[in-house]
Order: structure tokens, then C-alpha cells, then sequence
């Protein structure tokens, strides 16, 4: 019998492989350690460095051959990390302090990583991490835990998962995520998301009862986790998986076909995305017409250094140019200038221990104040306008003042870009996200300047509604269908049709079929979110007719609890 | 012991991947190469010490290796730095 965990399943889907433990605490195994004579722990030492460097260039050659280039890269470094001569000499210094193998490592590693991290050169801080990870590469060896050697597809699972350890996997490795935290939109989620991963959240301490190599299913719909399965349990999925390929056919006979309701209203739907890898999926598998939010922070993440305006303009380029060719709809580009903070540190933007990463300095505010960062990002977003239609789209923005500023950036990119006899699109978009409730409360204003507003309902969720999107404990208060946040909405789509621009959404709520519905009758012309979810938003607005949406939203408009408009959006039978 | 100073001309510095192909070219020799900035000496062959020195643009190196190989140790080593590691 299986070890059975229940969770909540946020990406639908049946996932079978083997677990992959991300983000392993190693405290636990340091106390339980039990460490030899010095002279013991020192050769123990010493030999764990030549093992684990061999067994990279294993992986390294592996990387090479398949051409992952850069994987073999970082893994290069990392090696070279270990076989230095400094390295070693701060592992024996360490031991002569602390008897025990592994945590010398893991101090000698720290020691280290701390002279980087007091460099001036942002560059040089950015080893910091390298020189931790192989530090508990070594430590892990030493203490036993075996790296699981990825043999067919796995389920990544932890407390927490940096958003890199699923970035850096191979997206046809990984068939299922499990989060022990709560959030569905922590970012390792929205990774998730993009890529359609069947994922479970806020299994809590479910974690602990799997272990590296355990064979799992875990049904996405559901919540349902089984580990160690028999084979008869794995039998009674095979018919969800069958049913699961048979939705995925008919939605595959959606693609094509425009998302206009049953009396010609039409609304783009278009994809978020985080790499111009995702844009060719996104219109090429799940019948994309654009992008509506291409989050240019993972152009800025995996990298130790500010990525120059070339290199960040290939990267716009490439989705640029994939949203060109779509046959129906715009076929427009919307880059969102970066989005970070303390919650997404970066080696090159030392933002600071702060109290309230989300209420601090981030997004528009970074950018507004580091031009080095700001400037070679809008004239790679300019000069990749040349090459179909994009748009820039400020994060955060709370004021006016604040666009206009950022406005006048992108005047003074297209004077420089100018002088350097660069090519640029002179009739790029420029609008913002409407994320917080100043925004959308200021939003009959805003709309004079900007050209367009796309509603960021993951965070006016969280700020209208003071609730942490993190916490466990009060997600059952976050909710997009509070009254006050369709206001909210609301106010910001029918400001900005009455100036004559347009509103979008690329939030969580955008990829909710019951909320398209009072969307479309509240005058929003474009979707973004997720491109797996794409068919299911289509199925539902090409069965409603405008009339029938509108009177949908004027009842939910009376009612006063956002649980009971969720329950009766879900029991309409349109 | 063979000698020689130059200066670090390539616009990144000695950081990264720079630091990286001067740790294996440098590693490619038996004699003990050292690495001389900044008022202090080291290891050429570490690139956790070389990254350490930070050296930036306009640094001044002396390059010094002592072994059966260190005169092409230096002078293979300085190429790679006048030749700015190959970048533009």
C-alpha cells in the first residue's frame, strides 16, 4: 500500500515518476553525524572532493553531448570550485575547529562565499551561490544523502523550491510538482503553470514521508499524492490518464478557432510567458494569439551578470518575431520591464534584508533609480519592435508621476538609440500593470497617459485584500471574486474604455473561465495567462452570448461575499 | 623563476569565464605559476583566490612560475591576458 498525502491541486493532471527532493534542510543530518579521528575526517574530506568532481565530469560530458551548453557550464564551474587548492585549505582549517567533515565543508564553503559576497563587483558577489551550492554538493556526499540521478520523468517536490531548480531541469524531465507551502502563485508555480505540470501545493510536512527515488502519481486535480503506489493502485489511474488525452484532443480542436462569443464578441487571448520558448508554445500548441505578459525578470535570473541591451534584445526578438506570426488576432509582444525585489534576489541587485519585500524597493521603483538597469532594457524592447509589434509595460506603478518618468526613459532610450544609428520601432505600446490599489483607484487618470492597463490580479488580490498570498493559514481570505477587488476591476477596465485605450488582465484570475465571463461583460479586451490554460477560458467564452455575461455581472455586482459569488459563478450552467 | 608584468585590458576583468580559462590554462603546467596584484600573491591555479583579488580593468599583474615549464607557463599566460581572453 501507498503512503497516501493530500494536497491542493492547483495545475490539473495525473504526473507518475520518481520524487526529486529540492531545497533539502541539512541540519537534521549534521546533528546526527557522528565524526571519526581528525586525521580520518581529513582524508574523509579529501577523497569526498575527487568523488564529487568526478562524478561531475561524468555530468559535464553528459551535458556536452546532448549540447545543454550551459548546464555543462555551470556544472564546469562548479568543478573547478571543488578541485581548487584554497578550497581544500579552508576545509582542513575548518576541521581543525570543528572535527567533522561535513560541516567543515559546508563552513569552509560558507567562509568563503562570504569574501564574494563582500566584493564591490556585482559580478563577484554572484559566485556567493555557486560556492554555497557546491559547498552542500560536498556536505550531502559526505553525510550520505545520495543526489538522485535523474532516470525518466520525476516529480520535484519541497517545502520550498527555488524558481532555478525547475528553470534548470528539463522541461520534458519533469512531470509533477509538490510544494509543501500553500501558495499557487508562488513562482515555482508559475513556472509550473507556463509549462501545464500537474502540481500540488501546501502538503506541509507530507514532504517528510518521501524520500529521494520514491516512485509517486499525483493526480493535479485532485490533490491526491501516492507514494510508493502498488501496482494495482497505479492501475486505477489509468483511466484518468486516458480521459486526460482525450480532453487534450478536443482542446487541440480549439486552437484555431477565435475566442468570440456565441454573438461575435471577441477577446484576444494570449499567453504569459518567461522565455521566447514559451511564446513558440504558447501559440504554436495552445493557439496563443500574442503574448500579454512576457515576464522579463528570467531574461535578468541564472545570470551573475546585468545582461547587456544585445543580449536581452535577442531574447525580445525572438518573442517578438514568434508573435508576428500568429494568423488570427493582434499578434502583439507585451514585455513587462522587471519585476523585482526582495522576494526574487538578484547577485547584480542587492536590494537588502527588508521587512516587507512586497511593500519595498522593487519593480518601477529599482528601475526608476538604476538607469544602468532601466535604459539598455527599454532600447532592447524599442529595437525589438521593429520586428513585429511589442509593447512595454511598467510594473508597481502607484502614481502618475511614476509613469511619467518612466516615459520620459523610454524618450531618452529612443534619443540614444537614435544617436547610435540603432534601428528601433518609434510606435511601441507603453502602459502599466494595475497591481495596486492605488492604481486602479487612480485608474480614470492614468488612463489620459498610458496607452493600455493589463490588471496584475495576484498582487491587487494580496494589496487590496491585506492578505499574504504565502500564508497557509489565511489563503482561504484570498479570493478574486471579493467584492472589492471586482470593483477594483471593474473601475479600471471601463476607465480605460472610456479614454478610448484598452485593458487587459495577466494575472491568477485571467486563467479562470468563470471570471472571463464577468470579464468580457465588463469591456476587457485581451487575457493573459498561462498558455495550457487557454482552451478552457476559449471553450467558455464561445458558449456564452454578451447579453447573457452581462446579466451574470449584474447579479454578482448585488451580491456581497466573495465564497458565495465563486459558488454561484461555478454552479451556472451557461 | 620567469617573470613578467602586464596589464588586464579586457573589459570584464578577470572574473567569470575569464578566470575559468586562466585557472585551466594555467593548470596545464607543472610549475608552480603565481599570480602577483594588488601588493599581494597568489595561486594561479585556484580561481577562488584569483577571483578574490578582484582584478578589474587597468590592474597590473606580474606573472610568476617556477618549474621545468615556467617560461612557457608565463608566456602562454600572458598571451591570454593581452589577448583580452579572447573577447572583443
Amino acid at each position: 500500500m501507498a503512503d497516501k498525502i493530500k494536497g491542493k491541486g492547483v495545475i490539473s493532471g495525473i504526473a507518475v515518476g520518481t520524487i526529486l527532493l529540492a531545497g533539502q534542510n541539512l541540519d537534521g543530518y549534521l546533528v546526527n553525524y557522528k565524526p571519526g579521528k581528525l586525521d580520518a575526517e581529513k582524508k574523509k574530506a579529501a577523497d569526498a572532493l575527487v568523488t564529487v568532481a568526478d562524478s561531475m565530469k561524468k555530468s559535464i560530458d553528459d551535458f556536452n553531448e546532448k549540447g545543454l551548453k550551459e548546464q555543462a557550464a555551470i556544472l564546469e564551474a562548479h568543478r573547478m570550485i571543488i578541485e581548487d587548492p584554497a578550497l581544500s585549505g579552508a576545509i582542513d582549517e575548518k576541521l581543525d575547529e570543528c572535527g567533522s567533515a561535513p560541516k567543515a565543508v559546508l563552513d569552509a564553503a560558507e567562509a568563503n562565499a562570504q569574501i564574494f559576497e563582500a566584493m564591490e563587483d556585482e559580478v563577484f558577489r554572484g559566485r556567493a551561490v555557486d560556492i554555497r551550492d557546491v559547498g552542500k554538493r560536498i556536505a550531502k556526499y559526505l553525510l550520505g544523502i545520495k543526489e538522485p540521478e535523474i532516470v525518466g520523468k520525476v516529480i520535484v517536490a519541497g517545502k520550498e523550491i527555488e524558481p532555478s531548480v525547475i528553470a534548470g531541469l528539463p522541461t520534458d524531465k519533469i512531470a509533477g510538482v509538490i510544494l509543501g507551502a500553500g501558495s499557487t502563485t508562488a513562482h515555482a508555480v508559475i513556472i509550473a503553470k507556463t509549462r501545464a505540470i500537474p502540481t500540488v501545493v501546501g502538503v506541509g510536512d507530507g514532504i517528510d514521508q518521501m524520500a529521494n527515488g520514491d516512485p509517486a502519481i499525483l493526480d493535479g486535480g485532485t490533490g491526491e499524492i501516492l507514494i510508493r503506489p502498488s501496482d494495482k493502485e497505479r492501475a486505477g489511474y489509468d483511466e484518468k490518464i486516458k480521459k486526460q488525452e482525450e480532453l487534450k484532443a478536443f482542446y487541440a480542436t480549439l486552437k484555431t478557432l477565435p475566442a468570440k462569443t456565441l454573438d461575435g464578441a471577441e477577446v484576444e487571448l494570449v499567453a504569459n510567458i518567461g522565455s521566447p520558448k514559451d511564446a513558440d508554445a504558447a501559440i504554436k500548441d495552445f493557439g496563443a494569439t500574442g503574448v500579454g505578459l512576457f515576464r522579463s525578470e528570467f531574461v535578468f535570473m541564472g545570470k551573475t551578470d546585468i545582461p547587456q541591451e544585445e543580449d536581452q534584445f535577442k531574447e525580445y526578438k525572438a518573442a517578438v518575431e514568434k508573435c508576428a506570426t500568429v494568423t488570427h488576432g493582434e499578434g502583439l509582444c507585451v514585455i513587462r520591464t522587471m519585476d523585482i525585489g526582495g522576494d526574487k534576489p538578484l547577485p547584480y541587485i542587492q536590494v537588502g534584508e527588508e521587512e516587507n519585500p512586497f511593500l519595498g524597493y522593487r519593480a518601477i521603483r529599482i528601475s526608476l533609480k538604476r538607469e544602468d538597469l532601466f535604459l539598455p532594457q527599454l532600447k532592447a524592447i524599442l529595437r525589438a519592435g521593429k520586428f513585429g509589434k511589442a509593447a512595454i509595460m511598467f510594473p508597481m506603478v502607484i502614481n502618475v508621476q511614476e509613469f511619467l518618468d518612466a516615459k520620459a526613459m523610454v524618450e531618452k532610450a529612443k534619443r540614444e538609440l537614435a544617436s547610435e544609428g540603432k534601428d528601433y520601432s518609434d510606435d511601441v505600446q507603453v502602459g502599466i500593470m494595475v497591481e495596486t490599489p492605488a492604481a486602479a483607484v487612480m485608474a480614470p487618470i492614468l488612463a489620459k497617459y498610458v496607452d493600455f492597463f493589463s490588471i496584475g490580479t495576484n498582487d491587487l488580490v494580496q494589496y487590496t485584500l491585506a492578505v499574504d498570498r504565502g500564508n497557509a493559514q489565511i489563503s482561504y481570505l484570498y479570493n478574486h471574486f471579493n467584492p472589492a477587488v471586482l470593483r477594483l476591476i471593474k473601475r479600471t477596465i471601463e476607465s480605460a474604455n472610456k479614454e478610448g485605450k484598452w485593458a487587459g488582465m495577466c494575472g491568477e484570475m485571467a486563467s479562470d473561465p468563470n471570471a472571463a465571463i464577468l470579464l468580457l461583460a465588463m469591456g476587457i479586451k485581451e487575457l493573459s495567462m498561462s498558455a495550457p490554460s487557454i482552451p478552457r477560458v476559449k471553450e467558455k467564452i464561445r458558449k456564452i452570448t454578451s447579453s447573457k455575461a452581462q446579466e451574470i455581472l449584474d447579479k454578482v455586482m448585488e451580491m456581497e461575499d466573495g465564497d458565495k459569488i465563486r459558488d454561484y459563478l461555478a454552479a451556472l450552467v451557461v | 623563476m620567469t617573470e613578467a608584468t602586464t596589464t588586464i585590458e579586457n573589459k570584464t576583468g578577470i572574473h567569470a569565464r575569464p578566470a575559468s580559462l586562466f585557472v585551466q590554462t594555467a593548470s596545464k603546467f607543472k610549475s608552480k605559476v603565481q599570480i602577483k596584484a594588488k601588493g599581494k600573491t597568489v595561486d594561479a591555479k585556484s580561481i577562488l583566490m584569483i577571483m578574490s583579488m578582484g582584478l578589474v580593468k587597468g590592474t597590473e599583474v606580474t606573472l610568476a612560475a617556477d618549474g621545468p615549464d615556467e617560461a612557457d607557463a608565463v608566456k602562454t599566460l600572458k598571451e591570454l591576458i593581452d589577448n583580452k581572453f579572447g573577447e572583443e
